[in-house]
C-alpha cells in the first residue's frame, strides 16, 4: 500500500523538493513459511526535506519495526530505503553490507529516544560529543559543535550537568541536540514525548517542527501523542503493518502550522483556508494576497 | 587536546571508557583493590624470593674475592659439600695476578641459643688474614680461639649477647662478635676461627678458596689463569658464583613460586572479570545506544580495553605501593625476611596484569560483540 505524499513547493517555489527519505516495497518477516509473521508489508513512502511525518498506530502494529529498519538498525526482509544526503549523494540504506551500518548511521540519522538514551556517565557536552565523535569531529571542534547545539536547544548552561542532574525535559533536548550532532538529513524519532508533561511535550514538538523547517531535515516520528499531530505534515496510521490511511493536514497560511480542519477557517479565491487562531485568521483577513505565495500548497 | 587547561581527549574523543570506569566509583575502587590484593600477593611472592636469594648470596657478594675456587663439579656454597686438596692455596701463590688467598671451612648443622635453635652454616677462616670472615661487625670483634661470631638477627632470635656461649654443631663457643646481613628465611652464619672449625670438624679439609686480584686486573682474566694453574677444580668469578647460588634457590622454589603466581594471577583474572562483566552488563543499554548511534564493534571494544587499562595500571600502581610499604615493614616483624621488588618484578607483574585483564575483557566483549544495537529502542517498550 503507498502512503501518498502531499505535494510540497522548494521556498522558492520551483516545484516539489525531492524527498530525502524514498521507501518501496519495505517488508519485514520474522520467521519463515507458516511461522513468518510479517511485521510491516510492501510499504512505500516519501519524505521530502523540510517534513514531519507522523506515524501512529496501535502497540504491535510494526511502528518500531519500521522506525528501526529506517534508521539501519534492522534489516529488511524486502524493499528498499533511498536517503539523500546532506551532501546530494543518496545511498540505499536496505543495500549496504552489515559492516557499512553502524558508519551509515553516524553520518545519516539522528535519533531520538523515548526514554532519552542519554550516558549518564558524560555531561550534557559530551553526551553530544560523542555522536560527533563517531560522525568523524572531534577534539576542539566535536566540543564546540556539542556546545553550539546546546545553546540551539536552550542549555548552554547545563553544559556540564549529567543527565540525573536534569529534568526530563533538559535531558530530552539535550537527546535532541545529540541527534542533531552528525548534520543528519534524517531525525528519527521513538515516542519523544511519553515522558514529558503537556507542556515539556508541546515545546519538544515545536522544537522538532522548528528543526525540519530551519534546516530542512525530514523527521519521522513514531508516536501514540495526538499533541504531535499539530507539528506533523502528515499523519500516517501504521495497522498490522500496513499504512491504512493518509492524512494530509492543511497549514494555517500566516503561522504556517499543520492545523486540523475543524477550527477557524474562511473562503478566500475559491478555497479554504484553515486557522490555528481566530487571530490568525483576522490577520489573514486584512491582506490574504500577502500570504498566498507563502501558503502555496493549502489544500482545498 | 585540550580545552581550557585541563585535558579532555587521547585522542580527540571523549573518554568514554574512562567515563564509564570512574562513573561507578564505588564498584571500580573494589575491583581495583580486589585486583590490586591478588597482584600484591604475586609481587610480594618474587619479591620474598628475591629477598632470600639475596641474603643467600650476601656472604659471596660481600666477601671481596674475584674468584672462588671449589671441588670440580661443585658450583656452589648452599646444598653443595666441597673439599679442595692441601696444597690448593700453595699452588695459587703462583698464580700471576693472585693479590691474596682465604681458604675458608664450611659446615652445615645448627647453632643453640638460650632460646632455642637455629640451622646455621659454619664458616672457618683466617681471622689474622683480614678475608673469608664477615663483611661488617654490627658488634663486638673478630673470633679467636674458642670464639664465634654469630649474626646479630640469629642473636636476637635465640637470645644471645655479646659474652655469651652458644652450641655449634655440638660445640661450645662464645659470641664475641655480632654480623650483619647472614640470616635468612631458613638459615644463618656463625663464623669462627680456622682451628675451631678444625676441631669441630675433626680435621675437615678446606671446602673454598676466596681469591683477591691484583689490581688492575678482571675477574675473568685470573679466573682463566686459575682454571689453567689447577686444573681439577671449579673455578668461577663472583658474578659466576652469585649466579649459582641463585639459581639453587630459584630452582628449589621455581615450581612453588609459579604455582603461587598463577593462583594470585587467577585470582587477578577473576576479580577483573567480575568487575567487568558487571560493569559491562550494568551498562548494556548504554553500549547499545552507543551502537545505534554509529559505534562499530572496534569502538566498542577500545572503550572496554580503556577500562581494563585503567583498572590494571592502578591495581599496579596500588599493589606496587603497598609492596613498597610491605618491604620496610615486614622486616621489621620478621627480620629473616627481606623483600625485595625490582624494576624487573614490577614490569612482568604489569605485562601479566594486563594480559590477565585483557583475557578477562573477552566475555564482556563477546556480549557486546553481539549485542543488537536495536536494543536502545527496545528497551524502553
Amino acid at each position: 500500500m503507498t502512503a501518498t505524499t502531499r505535494p510540497r513547493s522548494t521556498p522558492g517555489g520551483a516545484g516539489p523538493p525531492p524527498s530525502t527519505l524514498v521507501v518501496r516495497g519495505l517488508t519485514k518477516t520474522y520467521g519463515h513459511g507458516l511461522t513468518g509473521v510479517a511485521a510491516v508489508r510492501d510499504v512505500d513512502l516519501d519524505v521530502a526535506a523540510g517534513e514531519v511525518l507522523l506515524v501512529m498506530g496501535p502497540s504491535g502494529s510494526g511502528k518500531t519495526t519500521l522506525l528501526l529498519m529506517l534508521g539501519a538498525l534492522l534489516r529488511p526482509t524486502a524493499g528498499s530505503i533511498i536517503v539523500t544526503r546532506r551532501d546530494g549523494m543518496t545511498v540505499d540504506v536496505a543495500g549496504e553490507p552489515e559492516k557499512a551500518l553502524p558508519a551509515l548511521r553516524a553520518h545519516t540519522f539522528g535519533f531520538i529516544f523515548q526514554d532519552y538514551a542519554l550516558l549518564d556517565a558524560l555531561t550534557a557536552t559530551e553526551n553530544i560529543a560523542v555522536a560527533a565523535n563517531l560522525a568523524g569531529t572531534t577534539g576542539v571542534a566535536a566540543m564546540d559543535r556539542a556546545r553550539a547545539l546546546l545553546e540551539r536547544v536552550g542549555l548552554a548552561h547545563r553544559a556540564g550537568a549529567r543527565p540525573p542532574q536534569l529534568s526530563g525535559g533538559e535531558q530530552q533536548r539535550v537527546a535532541v541536540a545529540r541527534a542533531l550532532a552528525n548534520d543528519p538529513p534524517v531525525l528519527l524519532a521513538d515516542e519523544p514525548t511519553a515522558n514529558l508533561d503537556a507542556s515539556r511535550g508541546r515545546d519538544l514538538a515545536r522544537l522538532l517542527r522548528q528543526l525540519a523547517d530551519d534546516d530542512r531535515r525530514c523527521v519521522v516520528i513514531v508516536s501514540h501523542d495526538d499533541r504531535l499531530r499539530e507539528v506533523a505534515d502528515r499523519v500516517l496510521w501504521l495497522e498490522d503493518g500496513r499504512f491504512k490511511t493518509v492524512t494530509a493536514l492543511p497549514v494555517d497560511p500566516v503561522c504556517r502550522m499543520p492545523v486540523e480542519p475543524t477550527g477557524p477557517h474562511l473562503e478566500w479565491a475559491n478555497q479554504t483556508w484553515w486557522f490555528c487562531s481566530a487571530g490568525c485568521r483576522a490577520e489573514f483577513a486584512l491582506d490574504p494576497a500577502r500570504f498566498e505565495t507563502t501558503a502555496p500548497d493549502h489544500p482545498r | 587536546m585540550t580545552t581550557g587547561t585541563r585535558p579532555l581527549f587521547h585522542d580527540g574523543r571523549v573518554p568514554v571508557g574512562r567515563r564509564f570506569l570512574l562513573a561507578e566509583r564505588r564498584r571500580a575502587t573494589l575491583t581495583v583493590l580486589g585486583v590490586a590484593a591478588s597482584l600484591l600477593l604475586v609481587l610480594l611472592l618474587g619479591g620474598i624470593f628475591a629477598g632470600a636469594i639475596e641474603r643467600v648470596t650476601f656472604y659471596i657478594r660481600t666477601s671481596g674475592a674475584s674468584v672462588f675456587l671449589s671441588q670440580a663439579g661443585v658450583r656452589t656454597m648452599h646444598m653443595s659439600s666441597s673439599a679442595l686438596p692441601a696444597d690448593t692455596v700453595a699452588r695459587l701463590g703462583s698464580v700471576r695476578g693472585v693479590e691474596w688467598v682465604s681458604p675458608i671451612g664450611l659446615a652445615s648443622g645448627s647453632v643453640a641459643g638460650p632460646r632455642g635453635r637455629q640451622l646455621t652454616y659454619l664458616i672457618g677462616y683466617d681471622p689474622t688474614g683480614g678475608h673469608g670472615g664477615p663483611a661488617t661487625l654490627a658488634a663486638g670483634r673478630a673470633p679467636r680461639a674458642g670464639e664465634a661470631v654469630l649474626d646479630e638477627q640469629a642473636a636476637d632470635t635465640l637470645g644471645v649477647r655479646l659474652g655469651d656461649t652458644v652450641t655449634v654443631l655440638g660445640a661450645p663457643l662464645r659470641v664475641v662478635g655480632l654480623s650483619a646481613g647472614g640470616s635468612s628465611i631458613t638459615n644463618t652464619t656463625v663464623f669462627t676461627a680456622a682451628g675451631d672449625f678444625a676441631r669441630i670438624r675433626g680435621g675437615a679439609p678446606v671446602s673454598y678458596v676466596l681469591v683477591g686480584a691484583q689490581r688492575g686486573l678482571t675477574p675473568d682474566l685470573l679466573a682463566r689463569r686459575v682454571r689453567a694453574a689447577l686444573p681439577g677444580t671449579t673455578v668461577q668469578t663472583r658474578e659466576q658464583f652469585t649466579a649459582s647460588e641463585a639459581r639453587i634457590v630459584t630452582d628449589m622454589s621455581a615450581n612453588l613460586l609459579r604455582l603461587m603466581s598463577s593462583i594470585g594471577l587467577l585470582i587477578a583474572l577473576a576479580v577483573i572479570a567480575l568487575g567487568l562483566m558487571t560493569a559491562t552488563l550494568a551498562r548494556l543499554r548504554d553500549f547499545a545506544v552507543l551502537k545505534a548511534l554509529g559505534a562499530g564493534t572496534a569502538r566498542l571494544a577500545a572503550t572496554v580495553a580503556v577500562q581494563v587499562l585503567w583498572t590494571v595500571a592502578l591495581a599496579v600502581l596500588v599493589a606496587v605501593l603497598l609492596g613498597q610499604l610491605l618491604t620496610w615493614a615486614l622486616p621489621l616483624a620478621a627480620p629473616a625476611v627481606q623483600v625485595r621488588i625490582t624494576g624487573a618484578a614490577v614490569l612482568q607483574l604489569g605485562a601479566g596484569a594486563l594480559a590477565v585483564g585483557l583475557l578477562a575483557a573477552l566475555w564482556p566483549l563477546r556480549r557486546i560483540a553481539t549485542l543488537d544495537a536495536a536494543t536502545a529502542f527496545r528497551e524502553s517498550r
